[in-house]
């Protein structure tokens, strides 16, 4: 059996009085792609937001790679890449000088053959001396997963990878997630709407509901334990409407 | 090098290369190099005539056989006094704009999250920013200072010595200082504010009253800025005569220090024109006595910085990463 890379026990979390993470329990393991879904303003950005050290829980604990998300943040943050729901980046500045600089700060010790490798990599090496400013939504996502794996991270955290990708871009990231895993041992823990797309990249599922963890499981389990529904869209139209 | 170090110079070079690509700023500093450069040339045009007038005292007095030759009354490195006043002003303002794009540039291309997601502190964030600025300060710095040397060298014809040379480099090290904290107020400003903009407007009212009103209500209050010439020297009464009236108006006196002392631009006034001889009773004494007689303001200066540069690693440690309240 595989170790636990993130562990929710008992994670809260509310902006001024309004809860949006209630008691969450939660644990993946290394190797997995988690697919993290929800409605609308149901806190999986949130819940990416704490587990990648950008805010604090207001209770429970979040441990990644085995630290604990706010006394070894540190810890936290050298195993982990984060791709944000809008990718921007500095846009005076060209691909490859975001990435250096990314890498840089990661602790990379040689940031230029470690971008160089990544664009390889990802299939996009001629976008290196392209300013940033000038990217399409889907040249500046692929450069935003680069940035998140530039450093070789073991776990990587995906919020709304496919928001605003047309179909061949949302391929070309499905097929990117899946190497990831496959190649570079990755765990992915990533929020997302497009339940197609989860049925065919996920390993395992959590549904959030009202910032309750109503149902984790691995898609096989899932689909046995649904026999009546076509579609992973049709389980979880069950399971919101249920809840 | 720790990895510490190594992240802070890192965030040090991205903000001096991006501080130097904003056209806002390359603006900003054009026009403090010409202001510059037009009040010592004009200020070297007049040293030029004088300095051939004592020169021609000089040659007379020596050919006419008088033992004793009166010292030149003139101080090179005073025309710079321009140079010194529009970094106190202008500078100080560029100093707030760098600050400010520090912190809107980060949120306009929301990469704050990106870097926070690293191993960096929000120490080494705030550090690496500072320097990273005073690297754009002290290029700017040393732009205006070479424009002054060559224009005092070629056009007022007096070359700064060696001596010289080095109390002018404790000026605009100063300089540096002084704009340093600038930046931090502007940065701090800025991150404080929800709309970066308002942030700005902040930082400029509070350089409005540090650098023009204090100073301004200081030197009003000042009895012996009464009248032009000064009071006492109308009233035909030396230092002791003027120290001896003053006991009467300690509390105003108190007020009127209080006031000034308020403002970091008055303390890098009096030290950057002590270094740069423009007063006249200093221009006798060497440096160690110099730095004697401006140690409050250095004091100052030093102070006013380093608590300006504790509340901007504490303000981008408060500073939340994520917008409070927003997608969730």
């Amino acid at each position: 059996m595989n170790s636990p890379v993130i562990e929710l026990r008992g994670l809260s979390h509310r902006y001024d009085t309004d809860p949006v993470l209630r008691d969450i329990h939660l644990t993946i393991e290394a190797g997995e792609i988690f697919g993290f879904l929800g409605h609308n303003g149901a806190g999986k950005t949130t819940a990416i937001n704490i587990l990648t050290t950008l805010i604090e829980p207001t209770s429970g604990t979040a441990k990644v790679c085995g630290y604990d998300v706010v006394t070894e943040r540190r810890d936290v943050t050298r195993c982990i890449g984060y791709l944000p729901a809008e990718v921007r980046m500095y846009g005076h500045m060209t691909a490859a000088e975001n990435l250096e600089f990314f890498a840089k700060l990661s602790g990379v010790t040689d940031p230029r053959k470690a971008v160089a490798e990544t664009l390889d990599y990802l299939e996009c090496a001629e976008l290196a001396n392209k300013r940033v400013g000038s990217f399409s939504t889907g040249m500046r996502q692929r450069i935003g997963i680069a940035q998140a794996i530039v450093h070789r991270p073991k776990v990587l955290f995906l919020d709304e990878p496919t928001s605003g990708l047309d179909p061949l871009g949302v391929r070309q990231l499905r097929d990117t997630i899946l190497r990831l895993n496959g190649d570079l041992g990755m765990t992915v823990f990533m929020n997302t709407h497009l339940l197609s797309e989860v049925s065919k990249v996920c390993t395992t599922i959590g549904v959030l509901n009202h910032g309750e963890l109503i149902y984790k499981d691995s898609i096989e389990e899932t689909t046995r334990r649904f026999p009546d529904e076509a579609s992973l869209e049709d389980i979880y139209v069950r399971m919101e409407t249920a809840s | 090098m720790s990895d510490s170090t190594h992240r802070i110079i890192t965030l040090a070079r991205h903000e001096y290369r991006s501080a130097v690509r904003s056209r806002i700023l390359i603006v900003l500093l054009g026009i403090l190099v010409t202001v510059t450069a037009v009040s010592v040339y004009i200020a070297s045009v007049d040293y030029a005539s004088k300095l051939a007038d004592y020169q021609a005292y000089v040659n007379a007095a020596t050919t006419s056989g008088l033992d004793r030759i009166a010292p030149s009354p003139l101080a090179a490195l005073s025309l710079l006094r321009g140079a010194m006043e529009y970094i106190e002003i202008i500078g100080a303002v560029i100093a707030i704009a760098l600050g400010y794009l520090t912190v809107s540039r980060e949120r306009t291309n929301r990469t704050l999250p990106l870097i926070r997601s690293r191993p960096v502190t929000s120490g080494e964030l705030a550090t690496g920013s500072l320097l990273g600025a005073l690297g754009v300060i002290a290029t700017l710095v040393a732009v205006t200072a070479v424009v002054g040397i060559v224009c005092v060298g070629t056009i007022g014809h007096d070359w700064i010595n060696a001596t010289q040379a080095l109390k002018l480099f404790l000026g605009y090290l100063a300089a540096i200082v002084y704009m340093g904290a600038f930046y931090c107020l502007g940065a701090i400003a800025t991150a404080k504010s929800r709309v970066a903009a308002n942030g700005l407007m902040i930082a400029l009212g509070i350089w409005l009253i540090v650098v023009l009103v204090l100073p301004q209500i200081g030197d009003t209050m000042d009895a012996d800025n009464q009248i032009p010439g000064g009071l006492f020297k109308a009233l035909g009464l030396g230092h002791d005569g003027e120290a001896q009236i003053l006991t009467h108006f300690t509390t105003y006196e108190r007020i009127r220090t209080w006031t000034e002392e308020a403002s970091l631009a008055k303390h890098f006034e009096r030290f950057s024109f002590a270094m740069t001889d423009v007063k006249e009773r200093y221009r006798p004494f060497n440096l160690p006595w110099l730095l004697g007689q401006t140690r409050n303001d250095i004091g100052w200066l030093i102070a006013y910085s380093a608590a300006l540069y504790a509340g901007l690693r504490r303000t981008f440690r408060n500073q939340p990463t994520i917008p409070q309240g927003g997608t969730q």
